[in-house]
């Protein structure tokens, strides 16, 4: 716990509403995201989450509320300039560029800030990196279409990586992997928390959030209704009588 | 009087193209198909008709009859032949486009083999203009024109709201996974979308055919027309598609008391370009911007 | 003989930068127009115009050319690019439909109906392009330019943006991608060089008129992409050769009426269309080239 309490807030959202036309989306939310931690957003489905995601990359526009990543307030940033603040997200449907190769997927995303030509030259020795760390050298010139699904979901972290991202928003990151390939991404997410990312990730599969988080922040409806450790969040009985739909 | 007069033209080829349009807007809202062949379907029904009741002399009613099975057909086939083979292993916006804009231009160059390049009128008593007051013409297929939309409209508003097919449509427009709770499956409610929409046309081809006259090339227009009137009508609302072919067509006419002849078309493009820059959502409906 | 062969030459290097360049946006950016005859025709008119009025550099009225019809496209695609894709051929063939009615009636600039006739022959260096042969080095040439530039552009960095945002729009802006810029750019770059092939046409008739111009043309583009291949640099050449040489070949062919060629034509292609988006969506070179994403 000392860890989570000493790191810096990098992210900070305040009294955040989203309202579609009636539908309350999003009431009310308090979240800081802080450096090096890893934190895990569970719910039943529809609570939001993919909302809030939303609203944090800029992708939806908040009804009310605040959104600050290191000091600064995210509304009204469009959605490109969020990212080259440094906010990252993978989505559940992955959407690689999937007639691109993997290493050009992983160039694109490195390729920022010129239109028609590269201003400075791709730094060869980083694409090197990522493509060691995720696993994926030998599959450097596939394309993505082509890929093996945990292949697929380790090219979706390469470009996080690629954006040198300080904030990761990971949708379901992590279903469908055997355990091999769990164990691989737990490992890589460990080490860039260790370096400073702050991460947050969706997550169903609650042994992979016990064995990822941090801290867990449970959300129902739209409202942050708790935030702890793993422990505290899952050994709630009404917590948990909610996530399993027994009202 | 020559307001009065454009008005009357206006409404009659508004009524025409809102028929045109909501076919269009039910297929791309219902399946997502960019039908670029729907003006194909258009010259097809009209020159069916025209083959059938002018040249063939049958009567009224097989002759519609004919055009209708012949654009249903057209439509429903064109879907399961080709645009569901190629969704099952492509199906990109870009692929499906081109070959329904393929199979527009093999149709429309079919029946100019067939009936020649110009133009093409089925006359009837009803054609005729009849000088109701001094200086205003009105053909009664006019009236019929209108008298005929008005009754499609609201056949498929019933259609929508009471039979467990039209609610199943519109939920499909919604979300397509719903549609198993009704029990029926994508691909017939695919089927029956081709098959309304392109069914739809045919008032509007015969009565075109009976007025001012069909010819091949049309179809390029009635297109522009279909997605100029889905856009600003606003995608997945048909009654707004349908209001906004009304729009076009009078301001097709009414824009004659000002210009001359050749830039009516324009006219169209330039109201749709302003609904692309402020209001891309269209009348009703949602500006999806990915 | 050599007369004949020389003029096939030129016009499908004409034909060719125009597939080229309409590839350029339907293949890489996944941008569908159907106005790219209107570019053509810009281009053609405005070079006419200026060495019919100004002068006969080769290089300023080419220039002008490419200016005009890339800002002419830019202020087509900033607004309807905004939204869907939908949005912007609908657009499109509202432009090709009102540019060829801007190209018959606006007389004192375009001449009208009758088009512009004497165009001067072009001067480079001092050096007048006059004959038949000459053109065949100078379309050749401006062929290989614009490969060249769509090349580097294609291979660079630029060309990696095109394509991740032609795979998935969302997720480009999601790593930092400025997409509306970047397709602004793309369509600004494909109008301004296909405005060289209007240049060199101009020259080379010596005339212009709205007939190269209509819809018909800008399909029969959209046919030589098509059939040719999407996403790749090689597939609009081909494509370009193939419809080009199909008049030809129908000719041999007894049993069809000359008059009937030209819509012979269009359906073959039409029906090329057809079986090749359900079968080979790569198209003739790009082969099975799309494939479904998983």
């Amino acid at each position: 716990m000392s860890a989570a309490t000493q790191a810096t807030n990098l992210l900070e959202i305040r009294g955040l509403n989203k309202n579609f036309g009636g539908l309350q989306a999003i009431s009310d939310v308090n979240l800081d995201l802080k450096s090096g931690i890893i934190t895990t957003l569970v719910g039943p489905n529809g609570a939001g989450k993919t909302t809030l995601f939303n609203l944090i990359t800029g992708h939806l526009k908040p009804t009310s509320g605040t959104i600050s990543w290191l000091g600064e307030s995210l509304l009204n940033m469009a959605p490109w300039r969020i990212a080259r603040k440094g906010i990252g997200r993978t989505f559940q449907d992955l959407r690689l560029f999937n007639h691109m190769t993997v290493q050009e997927n992983i160039m694109t995303v490195m390729e920022r800030g010129s239109w028609l030509w590269q201003r400075n030259a791709i730094d060869r020795d980083r694409v090197e990196q990522i493509l060691q760390e995720t696993g994926l050298e030998s599959k450097r010139n596939e394309r993505a279409v082509d890929l093996a699904y945990a292949e697929r979901k380790f090219l979706s972290m390469a470009r996080l990586m690629a954006a040198q991202s300080r904030l990761w928003l990971l949708d379901e990151p992590a279903s469908g992997l055997d355990p091999r390939s769990f164990e691989r991404f737990v490992s890589l997410l460990k080490s860039y928390a260790a370096r400073g990312v702050t991460i947050c990730i969706i997550e169903h599969n609650l042994d992979i959030v016990i064995q990822l988080s941090d801290t867990v922040a449970f959300l129902d409806q739209g409202r942050l209704l708790a935030q702890g450790s793993s422990q505290e969040i899952l050994k709630d009985p009404h917590l948990a009588a909610i996530y399993f739909g027994e009202r | 009087m020559l307001y009065l007069q454009l008005l009357i033209n206006g409404i009659q080829t508004g009524a025409m193209y809102a028929l045109i349009a909501a076919g269009f807007s039910l297929i791309f809202g219902m399946t997502r198909v960019f039908h670029a062949a729907h003006g194909a379907t258009f010259t097809l029904a009209g020159f069916v008709f025209y083959e059938c009741y002018s040249l063939l002399q049958w009567g009224l009613l097989p002759a519609l009859l004919a055009a209708a099975i012949a654009s249903g057909l057209f439509g429903v086939l064109l879907n399961r032949w080709v645009y569901v083979v190629i969704q099952r292993h492509e199906g990109s916006f870009f692929t499906v486009f081109a070959a329904s804009f393929g199979a527009a231009i093999v149709v429309e160059n079919l029946v100019a083999i067939v009936f020649g390049k110009g133009l093409v009128t089925v006359s009837s008593d009803w054609s005729r203009s009849v000088e109701m007051i001094p200086g205003l013409f009105v053909a009664p297929m006019a009236l019929v024109a209108v008298v005929v939309a008005v009754v499609c409209f609201a056949v498929l508003h019933y259609v929508f709201t009471h039979t467990n097919l039209g609610v199943a449509l519109r939920a499909l427009g919604e979300n397509p996974t719903l549609v198993d709770v009704y029990g029926l499956n994508q691909k017939t409610l695919a089927k029956y979308a081709f098959l309304i929409g392109s069914v739809l046309v045919v008032p509007a081809a015969v009565l075109t055919a009976m007025t001012s006259g069909i010819s091949a090339s049309m179809g390029h227009h009635i297109m522009m027309i279909s997605i100029a009137a889905t856009i600003v009508g606003g995608v997945g609302s048909l009654r707004g598609a349908a209001m906004a072919g009304l729009l076009f067509g009078l301001a097709e006419n009414l824009c004659l008391a000002f210009v001359q002849p050749q830039w009516s078309e324009a006219v169209t493009f330039v109201i749709l370009f302003l609904f692309i820059v402020f209001r891309p959502g269209g009348f009703y409906g949602r500006a999806i911007v990915s | 003989m050599l007369a004949y062969i020389q003029n096939i030459i030129v016009l499908f290097s004409i034909n060719a930068i125009l597939a080229l360049t309409l590839n350029f946006i339907m293949g890489y950016a996944g941008i569908f127009s159907l106005a790219h005859a209107i570019f053509f025709g810009v281009g053609a008119y405005t070079a006419a115009y200026m060495a019919l009025n100004v002068t006969d550099s080769l290089l300023i009225c080419m220039l002008a050319a490419m200016v005009v019809s890339a800002l002419l496209s830019v202020v087509l695609a900033l607004p309807a690019l905004r939204v869907r894709g939908e949005y912007f051929v609908a657009a499109s063939l509202g432009l090709q439909i009102i540019g060829v009615t801007i190209f018959s009636e606006w007389k004192s600039v375009t001449g009208g109906l009758g088009g512009m006739i004497g165009i001067p022959p072009p001067v480079l260096f001092g050096y007048t392009f006059s004959s038949t042969g000459q053109f065949v080095g100078l379309s050749l040439a401006v062929l290989l330019g614009v490969l060249v530039i769509l090349a580097l552009l294609v291979r660079g960095s630029f060309g990696r943006s095109l394509m991740a945002i032609r795979d998935s729009e969302s997720a480009a802006q999601a790593y930092g991608k400025y997409v509306n810029a970047v397709k602004t750019l793309s369509v600004a770059v494909s109008a301004g060089l296909a405005a060289l092939a209007g240049g060199l046409y101009a020259f080379y008739m010596s005339f212009v008129n709205v007939e190269a111009f209509t819809l018909n043309m800008s399909i029969l583009l959209m046919a030589m992409v098509i059939i040719g291949g999407t996403g790749t640099l090689l597939g609009p050449i081909v494509g370009a050769a193939i419809v080009m040489a199909l008049p030809a070949a129908l000719t041999y062919l007894p049993f069809i009426p000359s008059s009937e060629l030209g819509t012979i034509q269009q359906i073959i292609y039409g029906l090329a269309m057809v079986i090749l988006m359900m079968f080979r969506p790569g198209g003739l070179v790009g082969g099975r080239g799309k494939e479904k994403s998983a």
